[in-house]
């Protein structure tokens, strides 16, 4: 088995009187067991051009791979330096129109990244509404790049 | 302004044929400027077993389309044991225990909550940590 290990490290000296630090490894495993994570889709990178909404992942071209309801985990990071443009990122299906069953989770700016459990439910075929694929957003038709990784058994 | 950052390391040396080493550092702004937040709240709660998402985070008017931060750990150190955590309704994923998550949280409406659920067939309760970085938000009266 893989031995996979995500760090956070939250800091700050100044935004309340006294200083905070929150530090926290997690060992990324299968669903309630103790044994690795043994699979991933390797580091992606993509650009985008536009502010249409795109699939960042999409479940249905991966519907061998990703189980649903377990313990999979997805980094994604917006590579960009621009402070005052994003990318929206969610969760929903998109083929069904501008995201009629999604929710947008949150925006990340340039530099910022997230990392998240991630159910990846499948539910039917490649434009089924309920399909959690994981969306991406940008704030403006500059080109904008995003790297992530989805680790998953 | 206050500076906060967050930085995640992600290795592994026998996941890939090569090494895993990724870091990356953010530092935590206000939306769309390079202003840091200056508001944060943060917790431990026990989430009761239960078969119905209870509100972790509460979306407000204030926050929304904003960039706010949520960082959640599973403190339970059983590893079958985890938290769902969903958004209005939407799950996003299972936290076992040991799991971090931190994501940008933009309340695009008040419905938009952060909402977590300690499942009913695990019999046990969830202990929970959690820190909310955001730009304000909007308090209801007495």
């Amino acid at each position: 088995m893989a031995t996979t290990t995500a760090t956070i490290t939250l800091t700050s000296s100044d935004i309340s009187d006294n200083a905070i630090s929150i530090s926290n490894t997690s060992t990324l495993t299968k669903a309630g067991t103790a044994t690795g994570l043994e699979l991933c889709t390797g580091l992606r990178r993509r650009t985008f051009a536009a502010t249409t909404i795109k699939d960042l992942v999409n479940l249905y071209k991966h519907d061998d791979e990703i189980t649903a309801s377990k313990a999979a985990k997805v980094y994604i990071k917006n590579v960009g330096t621009a402070s005052d443009e994003h990318v929206k990122i969610g969760i929903g299906n998109i083929a069904t129109g501008d995201s009629l069953d999604a929710e947008e989770i949150g925006r990340l700016y340039g530099g910022d990244w997230m990392f998240f459990p991630y159910d990846a439910t499948l539910t039917g075929g490649s434009n089924h509404a309920n399909n959690g694929d994981i969306y991406i957003i940008p704030s403006s038709s500059d080109s904008v790049t995003v790297e992530y990784m989805v680790f998953f058994e | 302004m206050a500076t906060t950052t967050a930085t995640i390391t992600l290795t592994s040396t026998d996941l890939l044929t090569d090494s895993l080493s990724l870091s990356a550092t953010q530092s935590l702004y206000k939306a769309g400027t390079t202003t840091g937040v200056s508001q944060y709240e943060m917790g431990r709660i026990t989430i009761p077993s239960s078969d119905t998402n209870a509100i972790l985070l509460d979306a407000t008017a204030a926050g929304d389309d904003k960039a706010g931060k949520v960082y959640i750990a599973n403190k339970n150190t059983d590893a079958a044991h985890y938290v769902i955590i969903a958004m209005n309704d939407t799950v996003i994923g299972r936290l076992y225990s040991g799991d971090w998550m931190f994501i940008p949280w933009s309340q695009t409406d008040v419905s938009a909550d952060i909402e977590i659920k300690c499942p009913a067939a695990l019999s046990t309760t969830c202990e929970i940590e959690y820190a909310f970085f955001h730009e304000g938000k909007t308090f209801t009266g007495a």
